[in-house]
């Protein structure tokens, strides 16, 4: 399989690889994909008060296009209002790293676990908002 | 006829070298097949929680192929493999290794050691073996296949 330079740059160098504390009430966690399809991936981002994405982070078990993927992935949210990253599409990762079709579900992944990670971030916030109603209404 | 058995025999012993210092070197790399009934130049091994095709890509200067001889350019783990009851997981991580009539000790020593940097590197990429290393049970999760 003949694979794009920036697929081989992403495979060889990857970007923001590694764990941010899934416990953290800032941190949102997306794992996508299962084992017996070749492919899974976990994305993390931490996210401000802002709704800035601060920081992004992730492992994948997968081919090189997966790999690519999420390395793209992470660094295109860095910096991104949580907005603006889910507006990333599949196919935006699909032409930067001219995937074949073959392998365009890597990029759909890609996509999955922006998203996932980002709904996992809301439903710790809104579970803290209404921890801290409660409190609230307890004094 | 002799030399048809030196040369099995010659290969048979690269085969079990480049079997023992893998796995000596990396956990939870396992042997597909018989471990002596089986083509003297054949050996064919599953990386748990890395990928087949991330291997091959991470060992350029290898020619290696991912489950059987003739599938690598479609993403179905080996049906052989499968048939002869490897899980679908460990079929996913599978890497077929050819040694031949031209192959030599120095060639079995480099690609060993491209073999255990490449299952070092992919591994310290792979969320299943962080969760395989923090104790999760990987079957224990509600997977999303696609």
């Amino acid at each position: 399989m003949a694979y794009s330079k920036k697929v081989l740059d992403h495979f060889n160098n990857p970007q923001n690889v590694g764990s941010l504390d899934k416990a953290s009430k800032d941190v949102g966690t997306g794992v996508v994909g299962a084992p017996e399809c070749g492919d899974v991936m976990k994305l993390q981002v931490r996210i401000n008060d802002q709704g800035i994405i601060e920081d992004a982070k992730f492992k994948t078990f997968g081919c090189g296009s997966a790999i690519a993927s999420s390395s793209l992935a992470t660094e295109w949210i860095k910096g991104k209002s949580v907005e603006d990253a889910l507006k990333i599409k599949n196919t935006d990762i699909v032409n930067e790293l001219a995937l074949p079709p073959i392998k365009i579900h890597c990029s759909v992944l890609a996509e999955d676990a922006i998203k996932a990670a980002v709904k996992d971030y809301l439903a710790k916030q809104a579970k803290k908002k209404s921890e801290g109603s409660d409190d609230h209404g307890n004094r | 006829m002799q030399l048809l058995d030196e040369e099995a025999q010659r290969l048979t012993a690269l085969r079990e070298r480049m079997f023992k210092e893998i796995t000596k070197a990396c956990p939870e790399v396992y042997l597909n097949g018989h471990p002596t009934k089986r083509l003297p130049g054949n050996l064919n091994l599953s990386f748990a929680y890395v990928e087949g095709e991330s291997m091959i890509m991470g060992m350029s200067e290898l020619a290696v192929s991912s489950g059987s001889a003739c599938t690598s350019a479609s993403l179905e783990p080996s049906y052989v493999l499968k048939a002869i009851g490897v899980g679908e997981e460990l079929a996913h991580t599978s890497i077929r290794f050819g040694l031949g009539r031209f192959t030599t000790e120095e060639e079995v020593g480099f690609a060993i050691k491209k073999v255990i940097e490449t299952v070092t590197k992919l591994r310290n990429l792979s969320p299943l073996w962080e969760m395989a290393q923090e104790g999760i049970d990987l079957k224990s999760i509600q997977w999303s296949p696609h």
